[in-house]
Formats: C-alpha cells, sequence, structure tokens
C-alpha cells in the first residue's frame, strides 16, 4: 500500500513539475492593453485609473548584485517622476510607466540571462527593455532582443564597443533597436581614464619634482579591458611617462598582495587600475596598509561605491576613479537634484548603472514626440535625442552610443579625500588646447586631485 | 493487425511491467507532445537548453560514473566543440550539420590529448589534472582575442533550425538517441569492462584486457558526447563564450548527474530535466535562488544519497536475487523465475 502511494506521489510530481515548467510562463503574451500592475507597485486604484494604458519596460539585470540594484532604483526614480507628473502623453491618450524586474544573473550565468529576457518578453511583452551589465550576458541578449524580437534596448551598463560598432553601422535594419546611454563606450573610457592619469602625472611632477613619473597598470583579468592594457602603454610616453609593467589579478582576487609588492618593487609612482570587480576593495584595502608608494588613479568601480571607504577601512582613501556622477560636481542643472534624490530614496550615491535614470526619460520622451508606441517611430525620435540629464548632455551618435566629449556627456573623475568622495576631474581640462586655447572644461564644485600622504611621505624621503 | 498485436504485446510485456519503464515513456511522449500543447517559446527553450545539457552530462556519466575516471574539467570537451563549431560556421560559412560533428570530432581528440597524460592518475589527482585543462584553454582564449573573441566569446553564429520548434525536435531528438546510444555502450560488451575498470582495474589487466585502450575510448567516447551538446548549445545560443569553459559549467554536469543518480545515463537525464528548469523558476526569488536551489540539492540527496532515480526505481521496482531480474513492487512473484517475491 505504501509503494502504490509512493507511485503516485511520484506521478503526481512528475506532471506537477511538467505543469510547473509550463506555467512558468503564460501561453499568450500579454496584451497591450490589458492593464497589469507590476510586481513591484502597490495597487492603487485611484492612479491605475488616471491613466488610459502603460508603457512597459523591463529592467535586466544582475539584481542581487550593486548594479542590479542600481538599475533598478534609477529606474524606478524616473517611473515615480514621471507618473507624478501626469504620465506619458501618446496622442490623446495618457499612459503609466510601469517597471518589470528581471533578474538576469548575468555575472553568475552569463549565458542563462538570455532566457530570462525571453520570458520576460514573452510573458509580459514590454515595449521596451534598459539595462545589461556583463557583456558576455549583454551580446546574445541584445542579439535576441534586436534579431527575434525587434524591441528597443537601451544599454545602461556594458561598455564594450562592439555591442554597438559592427553591428548598427554595418546592418542598420537588423540593429537599429540597440542604444546606449550609461557608461560611455570603452574607447571613451580610456581617453577619460588618461587625461585623470596626466593630472596625476603633472601632480607627481609638481610636488615630487619627479620629471618623468613611472607608471604600472593593476588590470582585473578580463576581456573588456583588453583594448586599455594594450593601448596604454603606447600613450604613457606621449604623456611623458615611464612604463615599468603591467599587473593581472582575477577580478574576483581576494588578495592582491604579490601584485602591489611588484609595483612596489617596480618603482612606480602611478598605479593606472582598470577593474570593475570585487578585486577593488582588496586592492584598496591593501595598497593602503602596505602604503605603496604609488598613487591610484582609473577605473576602480566598488571605489564609486559609498561602501568603499568602510569597506576597506579607510585604507582606500584617495581612490581616485572614473564615474559618470559626482555628489559635488554641477554638470548640468539637474545632477545635484538627482544626486541629493537618489541619496534621499535610496541611502547611496549613484553609480552609472543609475542612469537607467535617464533611459527611462528618454524612452518616454520618445513614445511622446512619437505620438505613438510604434518600434520604428520610437527609434526614430529617440535618433533625435536632445536631453540634458544628469551626466551631461545626451545625444546619440551614428551607432546610437552617447556622444562623449566637451557639451555632451563626459563623465568624471572621483576621489575619495579624507573619507568624502569628490569629483576631482574635471578641474581645469583644456579639450583642445591647440585650436581653441581658451576652451576650459570644469564643473562647479569640482576640487583639485590630491596626491595620497603617504605617496607624498614616501617618495620625499 | 499483427504488427499492432506484437506492438502491443511488446509494450504490454517489456512497458507496463516496470514502473520505471512507464515513467520512462511518459517523459518521452511528453517531451515529443509538449509543442502540440504549447508553443511557448521560453518554455521550448527551456527544454531544448535541458536536452541538450542532459547530453553533457549523460557524456560526464559515461566517462566518470562508469569508468570512474573523475572528471572535474568536462566542460573543456564542451568549450571546445563550441568553439571549434562556432569558428567553422562564421569563419568558413559552413551550416551546422558540419561544424556539429566536426566539433564533436575536435572534442574527441582533445579527449585523446587528455585522456593520455592523465592515464596514470586516479581519483582526486585524475580530478584535479582535468579540472587544469579548462582553465588552461580560457587563458589561450584571453591570449588571442582577435581570434577567439576574448570575453565577447564569439558571436553572430547560424541559428540551429530557422524556427525555435525545429531546434527544440532536434535538441530533443538528439538527445532521446544520444542517450539511449550512451546507454546501449553502458549495456554492451564494452560497458561491462568500462564498470569492470572502475571497481577493480587490476582485476581488468590480470584478465588480458588492455585497460589503457578502454580508458581512452572511454575519453574519446565521452568527448564526443559532450562534443555535440557544446556544438548544439553554441547554435542554439548563438554565441560561443568563455563561460562554456568555466568551473561551473563543469561542476554543473557533476551535480545534474549525481542528483539524478550517477552511474545510469537516465539519472543525468532526469537531473538535468529536474535541475535546470527549477533554476530557471527560481528566478522568481532572485535573492534566494541560489539558496533554495542548493537547499534542494541538499535535502534531496540527503534523503537519496544514491540519487533521485535510483530511490525512485529502487522503491517501485524488487530485483530478483536469484534471476537478477527487476520487477514492479505490486507483483506477488518474480516474473521470470516465479519464486515468492515477498518470501
Amino acid at each position: 500500500m505504501k509503494r502504490k502511494l509512493f507511485f503516485f506521489a511520484v506521478l503526481f510530481l512528475a506532471l506537477a513539475l511538467v505543469f510547473g515548467v509550463m506555467g512558468c510562463a503564460p501561453v499568450d503574451p500579454v496584451d497591450d492593453e490589458e492593464e497589469v500592475t507590476p510586481p513591484d507597485e502597490e495597487v492603487d486604484d485611484e492612479d491605475v485609473l488616471e491613466f488610459d494604458g502603460e508603457i512597459k519596460i523591463a529592467v535586466t539585470g544582475p539584481m542581487t548584485n550593486i548594479q542590479g540594484e542600481m538599475m533598478w532604483w534609477g529606474a524606478e526614480m524616473a517611473r515615480d517622476e514621471i507618473n507624478a507628473a501626469g504620465g506619458v502623453i501618446i496622442g490623446d491618450e495618457t499612459y503609466s510607466v510601469s517597471l518589470i524586474q528581471v533578474e538576469t544573473d548575468e555575472i553568475m550565468d552569463p549565458l542563462g540571462a538570455v532566457s530570462a529576457v525571453e520570458n520576460v518578453i514573452i510573458s509580459e511583452d514590454p515595449h521596451f527593455l534598459i539595462g545589461g551589465f556583463r557583456t558576455e550576458a549583454v551580446m546574445p541578449y541584445t542579439d535576441l532582443v534586436a534579431r527575434d524580437y525587434q524591441k528597443i534596448f537601451v544599454i545602461c551598463g556594458a561598455a564594450t564597443n562592439e555591442l554597438l560598432e559592427g553591428r548598427i553601422d554595418e546592418d542598420y535594419d537588423t540593429w537599429k533597436y540597440l542604444f546606449r546611454v550609461t557608461p560611455i563606450k570603452s574607447t571613451d573610457l580610456v581617453t577619460v581614464t588618461i587625461l585623470m592619469l596626466n593630472d596625476v602625472a603633472m601632480a607627481v611632477r609638481e610636488e615630487l619634482g619627479i620629471a618623468q613619473p613611472k607608471v604600472a597598470i593593476l588590470a582585473e583579468a578580463l576581456e573588456w579591458n583588453e583594448a586599455l592594457v594594450q593601448m596604454a602603454p603606447q600613450i604613457f610616453p606621449t604623456l611623458g611617462l615611464e612604463f615599468v609593467g603591467t599587473f593581472r589579478p582575477s577580478a574576483t582576487a581576494s588578495d592582491v598582495t604579490t601584485e602591489l609588492r611588484g609595483i612596489e618593487a617596480s618603482g612606480a609612482h602611478i598605479i593606472y587600475t582598470i577593474m570593475s570587480g570585487p578585486v577593488g576593495i582588496p586592492f584598496g584595502k591593501q595598497w593602503g596598509e602596505l602604503e605603496i608608494p604609488a598613487a591610484p588613479v582609473g577605473i576602480n568601480v566598488e571605489a564609486q561605491k559609498s561602501g568603499y571607504y568602510p569597506a576597506t577601512d579607510g585604507f582606500g582613501d584617495y581612490d581616485y576613479t572614473l564615474n559618470t556622477f559626482a555628489k559635488n560636481a554641477e554638470i548640468t542643472e539637474e545632477t545635484i537634484p538627482f544626486m541629493e534624490q537618489f541619496v534621499d530614496l535610496f541611502g547611496q550615491l549613484p553609480n552609472y548603472n543609475a542612469d537607467t535614470y535617464s533611459a527611462v526619460y528618454i524612452l518616454a520622451e520618445a513614445a511622446e514626440r512619437a505620438g505613438t508606441l510604434d518600434t520604428d517611430a520610437v527609434i526614430e525620435e529617440m535618433e533625435n535625442t536632445e536631453r540634458i540629464g544628469a551626466a551631461g548632455r545626451l545625444v546619440f551618435d551614428e551607432n546610437h552610443d552617447v556622444v562623449w566629449g566637451p557639451g555632451y556627456v563626459t563623465a568624471v573623475g572621483i576621489q575619495w579625500q579624507d573619507g568624502e568622495l569628490l569629483g576631482a576631474w574635471p578641474y581645469e581640462w583644456y579639450p583642445d588646447p591647440e585650436n581653441a586655447p581658451d576652451l576650459v572644461v570644469g564643473y562647479d564644485g569640482i576640487v583639485p586631485y590630491q596626491l595620497p600622504p603617504h605617496v607624498l611621505e614616501q617618495w620625499r624621503e | 493487425m499483427a504488427v499492432i498485436q506484437m506492438a502491443l504485446r511488446y509494450i504490454r510485456k517489456e512497458i507496463l511491467v516496470l514502473p520505471t519503464r512507464v515513467i520512462a515513456v511518459l517523459f518521452v511522449l511528453t517531451l515529443l507532445l509538449l509543442p502540440f500543447l504549447t508553443q511557448d517559446m521560453y518554455i521550448l527553450r527551456i527544454l531544448a537548453i535541458a536536452a541538450i545539457f542532459a547530453i553533457f552530462a549523460a557524456s560526464w556519466d559515461l566517462l566518470s560514473g562508469f569508468v570512474g575516471q573523475i572528471s572535474f574539467g568536462h566542460a573543456l570537451f564542451f568549450g571546445v566543440a563550441a568553439y571549434t563549431t562556432a569558428l567553422l560556421n562564421l569563419r568558413l560559412g559552413w551550416s551546422p550539420v558540419i561544424t556539429i560533428p566536426l566539433g564533436a570530432l575536435v572534442a574527441v581528440l582533445v579527449g585523446l590529448l587528455v585522456g593520455i597524460p592523465c592515464l596514470r592518475l586516479k581519483g582526486p589527482y585524475l580530478g584535479l589534472a582535468t579540472l587544469a585543462f579548462p582553465i588552461m584553454l580560457m587563458g589561450i582564449i584571453f591570449v588571442f582575442p582577435g581570434f577567439f573573441g576574448g570575453e565577447l566569446g564569439i558571436s553572430g553564429i547560424t541559428r540551429l533550425a530557422a524556427l525555435r520548434i525545429h531546434e527544440y525536435y532536434l535538441a530533443v531528438g538528439l538527445m532521446l538517441v544520444l542517450c539511449f546510444i550512451m546507454w546501449k555502450i553502458t549495456d554492451s560488451k564494452i560497458g561491462i569492462i568500462f564498470h569492470a575498470i572502475r571497481e577493480d582495474e587490476i582485476a581488468v589487466r590480470a584478465s588480458g584486457i588492455n585497460t589503457i585502450k578502454f580508458k581512452l575510448l572511454a575519453f574519446c567516447l565521452s568527448g564526443f558526447f559532450a562534443g555535440i551538446a557544446g556544438g548544439l548549445f553554441t547554435h542554439f545560443l548563438r554565441i560561443a563564450g568563455p563561460s562554456m569553459l568555466a568551473v561551473l559549467m563543469s561542476f554543473q554536469a557533476i551535480i545534474w548527474t549525481i542528483f539524478g543518480g550517477i552511474a545510469t545515463i537516465y539519472g543525468a537525464v532526469a537531473g538535468v530535466f529536474i535541475l535546470y528548469p527549477t533554476l530557471e523558476i527560481l528566478r522568481a526569488a532572485a535573492e534566494y535562488r541560489m539558496l533554495i536551489f542548493a537547499l534542494i540539492v541538499l535535502l534531496v540527496l540527503r534523503v537519496m544519497p544514491e540519487g533521485i532515480t535510483t530511490f525512485i526505481r529502487d522503491k517501485l521496482e524488487r530485483e530478483c536475487p536469484r534471476c537478477k531480474v527487476r520487477n514492479a513492487f505490486n507483483r506477488k512473484e518474480f516474473r521470470v523465475c516465479y519464486s515468492n517475491m515477498h518470501g
């Protein structure tokens, strides 16, 4: 009898599994006109009834990581503002913005992320998608979104040039659905970090009297920074710098003592960092603890976060990294209100992923201008985007990439100074000293870069 | 009429006679008939990927479960075939019909290359040695990003088939055929030698059998099947990326197989078809996804240490101690020797 019961239990479980798999996505896509309450929104009948429809935007990213959280928070902020302001007017109708959170788990499982994206497209039928962090995941899922579903996807986290270059310029009709709002593309990131490096080199020359500072590269072993690692040593001599070597820890390394001791032995005055992974924290902590006499500058995504200083027990002070925003830098009139509101709402400073905020606005405004949610019409309007955002003036180039440069989005250099994260670049940037010697870029609130005290002390000794 | 009668007789005598066979047939029928019930792209995607991973997990079972050659780097075969397939398709424009078998053949060669230096190693030493190979290959991929695409991988590959439903049937069909072949191999004379090598290699050698030859054969066969899975996956996803060589990929095959039941082939298939969709469903609980998944695996293995299929089989069937034939639990006497089952 027990065995019979067990047999039926097994059969039941097998059937439950089959139907469970079938049930994890509805068979029919949700109709555009049907009112769907987003999972994160509280039901409020009055608010729902105010709108004639809704624009559904799926936010795809590693939601249990800080990058995904920032994407979600930025988008939430934009959604709430738009809805509170009366929604999006498309033709004669008013639409609310609703968000759908998509956990792609792309840091752990980049190839599995495609399934999560396809699931949301089928089950929720969003009008637009935004997000994407890890290039290896974003590559296949932008492929799926553009080629199989012809939906607009705004990248808000992956910098690799090839996500747009070689796609839109070579086959516009297939790839026209893809745009990038944040960050600026890899090659522009290189340019900014080199400009920041130049600032540090000048500080070393002026304060330490070293005519040709030595630079070591500390780059996590990942492909996204490969171009930077190859290109940087060729650029250093043009800045009057001597290249002394490259050190490549794992992106998830918890100990970089060997690399730091190697850098110290090389006699480097500056460490050009290129790190997006968790290795940024052990780096900051050990660099300060060991008092490595070389000033870090470049990209350290961990150092962009409010929690970096306590995570490194304060040893990460004076780390100098690239970011999209700085709380003291008034890039545009939108920057400070955005930063303050973000901190008020979420208790953290936004990183570059949080500019999903702009992405939501760009999509909503393009739909409003187009007067329809028709994809091609919205794309046409998005190509004409001209928006003053918190990160600068947002305009798309022929590859649908956000334009970098003076008067557009420049990015900023941020430095931890006595436990405070302050904007330190562009302080006095001459973008074109030969042709436009009077053109100086510097944002209100930006403070001058400071060499780490222990670096000053050790080299003066 | 006679054919129908024969078929019915076969079903009655060979399938309905054992509950596990009934479950297996129901599983196959469900897979084959599912597209008639739903053509939801997402469901077909998940099940097609599960079918591909089932081939991969079963290939690990063939090598490690049956021959005892513990491999912690099985992603090597999967990844090598994936990259070969992708490069042949992208650079030479060859169709999946050619690239997938060629990718699998390259995986066979790699199986030989790995097998030869690993022949003298056993147990954890062999496991660690095999673990090193995919990591080395990943290093090569990053050293030559221009050729292998580095972290971006190789994209722009031809689809496995024009429609998702065709891709589904290709993946599921190949899974059924290849897993059946693997199962038949383990049930053949070669399979008996494989079993014997795992149990006592010295005794096998003492019997005059060249164990080196059979171990290399196991590496090649396993490499071939894992290679087919790698090629299918690449064309299905239209990308070959370095995560296909990641340690996680190798360990997934081990988890799936042990969860389903090691040294069975069908256990690996069951493991994948239970765990892979479960992990997808758990995306709804993003923060607790891996925790819940790990708890499920741990709890199931705590209750069913031999794997889920072995547990179910042992509950539903009994093997006759005399004639060694399996019987349904509800019989009164064994079906071949007719001795009392409960006596």
